[in-house]
């Protein structure tokens, strides 16, 4: 590390802009310019890189603490283990966050709050691998990036525009409205997730149902809640109702 | 646009397990942590290590496995894989740690090859040691940086916060939080320095 010049704050959010991909096309090609035929500038990208690699890996290494403390009983982590693998991922989780929030004590009530049971039950849908290529959906798939960083309002603002071209795609009105839900936006997630349901195309379907269903759930629409989610075949969805029926 | 992988396959589902990984998914990273570590665990005790030892060689390879999937070192093409992997790191990680204990001449003599300049490969290796000397600095200094910008640096760097949240978290407007988010990096960086 080079102790001798100092980085701007606007020089060095430019750099992570660069290294964390939040750049536009233009400016990370602007960026790469620069690179070219300023060398002091790449001493610094290589500098930062290396902060910020250290930051994240010294905040690891401390969470992998909190991780070996709770650490589960050996003998029934090896049973468990080899049936989780045949488990999709998502349900992995879910199991996951189950488990954990009925540690947490929940098991003493007979019959939770339904902003309990929202709570227990939602996740944010965890979105679609992006992968870096030159396809003419790039801008898609850069929000699901922020999506996936939880950067929801960014992905709507980019997602808003190409759902004005194609109002009628499935995917693009899924993950607004996911992207609404996960921000606590409820009453502005419906009508994107319900204009999926309504839509030839199944592939998103059942989750729409799913989430629909959630949403009442936590607006305390219950009637509504139940409708929706009978209309989901998800796992989750009948024990959401078998709660609701208690 | 249609969704890319209509049905989940166990391609996709690692493609996933990938890509939350890279942006520090707390679940995913949890549960390979817990699905891993007695395996190696066992490994290890088998192979005449204590308990201390293999907690110790097991994160050191989880942090290398990270790190690997962060610089896309590693492409896993299926679920199975990003374990073995694991596995195979913590092991090898194991047997050097009981060769250079038991042989520790072999190991001073490697590395004196280093110094060879005319050697491609071991100016290569020269500025990757140089690289990992400067992280360890920065890893060292950020451990013993100041409670309230490690909770900054860490809700935006490790846990991919937006400035906007934080902010609010904070309860600061999103220019003077970004202004103590550099003032932050600045000083992290002084005490890195400060280190070496």
């Amino acid at each position: 590390m080079n102790p001798n010049y100092n980085i701007t704050q606007a020089e060095l959010e430019r750099i992570e802009g660069y290294i964390n991909k939040t750049m536009t096309f233009e400016e990370a090609s602007a960026f790469e310019e620069n690179l070219k035929n300023d060398p002091d500038l790449k001493n610094r990208l290589e500098d930062i890189r290396i902060m910020l690699l250290g930051i994240e890996s010294q905040a690891l290494k401390e969470k992998l603490e909190e991780f070996h403390a709770e650490l589960p009983e050996n003998k029934t982590q090896t049973k468990e283990s080899s049936k989780v693998k045949y488990l999709n991922f998502k349900k992995v989780i879910a199991i996951a966050a189950m488990v954990v929030i009925s540690l947490g004590g929940y098991w003493f009530f007979t019959k939770e709050t339904n902003a309990n049971l929202y709570a227990k039950y939602y996740s944010p849908d965890p979105g679609l691998p992006t992968t870096m290529s030159t396809s003419d959906n790039f801008t898609f798939y850069d929000a699901m990036v922020n999506y996936k960083r939880k950067d929801y309002n960014l992905a709507i603002s980019k997602w808003e525009p190409l759902l004005a071209k194609k109002p009628e795609n499935d995917t693009l009105n899924y993950f607004i409205g996911s992207a609404y839900l996960a921000k606590g936006k409820e009453g502005l997630a419906i009508p994107y997730l319900q204009k999926v349901t309504k839509l030839e195309v199944e592939t998103f379907k059942n989750e729409a149902y799913y989430y629909i269903g959630l949403a009442y759930l936590k607006t305390e629409n219950i009637e509504l809640a139940k409708q929706n989610l009978n209309l989901s075949t998800f796992n989750n969805s009948k024990e959401i109702l078998n709660e609701l029926n208690k | 646009m249609q969704k890319i992988e209509s049905q989940l396959n166990t391609e996709t589902e690692s493609t996933q397990i990938i890509e939350l990984i890279k942006i520090n998914d707390e679940g995913v990273l949890k549960t390979l942590y817990h699905s891993n570590f007695h395996k190696i665990e066992a490994f290890i005790l088998k192979n005449s290590g204590t308990k201390e030892q293999a907690k110790d060689i097991f994160q050191e390879a989880f942090i290398a496995v990270w790190k690997n999937v962060k610089t896309n070192k590693f492409q896993a093409q299926t679920n199975h894989s990003i374990n073995g992997y694991l596995y195979t790191i913590s092991k090898n990680k194991w047997m050097d740690y009981l060769r250079s204990k038991h042989h520790k001449k072999t190991v001073v003599t490697s590395k004196l090859n280093h110094f060879e300049i005319s050697d491609k490969n071991a100016l290569d290796k020269d500025d990757d040691i140089l690289k990992e000397n400067r992280l360890q600095g920065v890893m060292e200094a950020f451990k013993s940086l100041g409670l309230p910008c490690k909770n900054l640096l860490t809700k935006f760097y490790f846990e991919k916060k937006s400035m906007n949240i934080i902010a609010k978290e904070l309860q600061l407007d999103p220019a003077s939080a970004r202004n103590k988010k550099y003032r932050c990096m600045k000083k992290l960086r002084e005490l890195a320095l400060k280190d070496n």
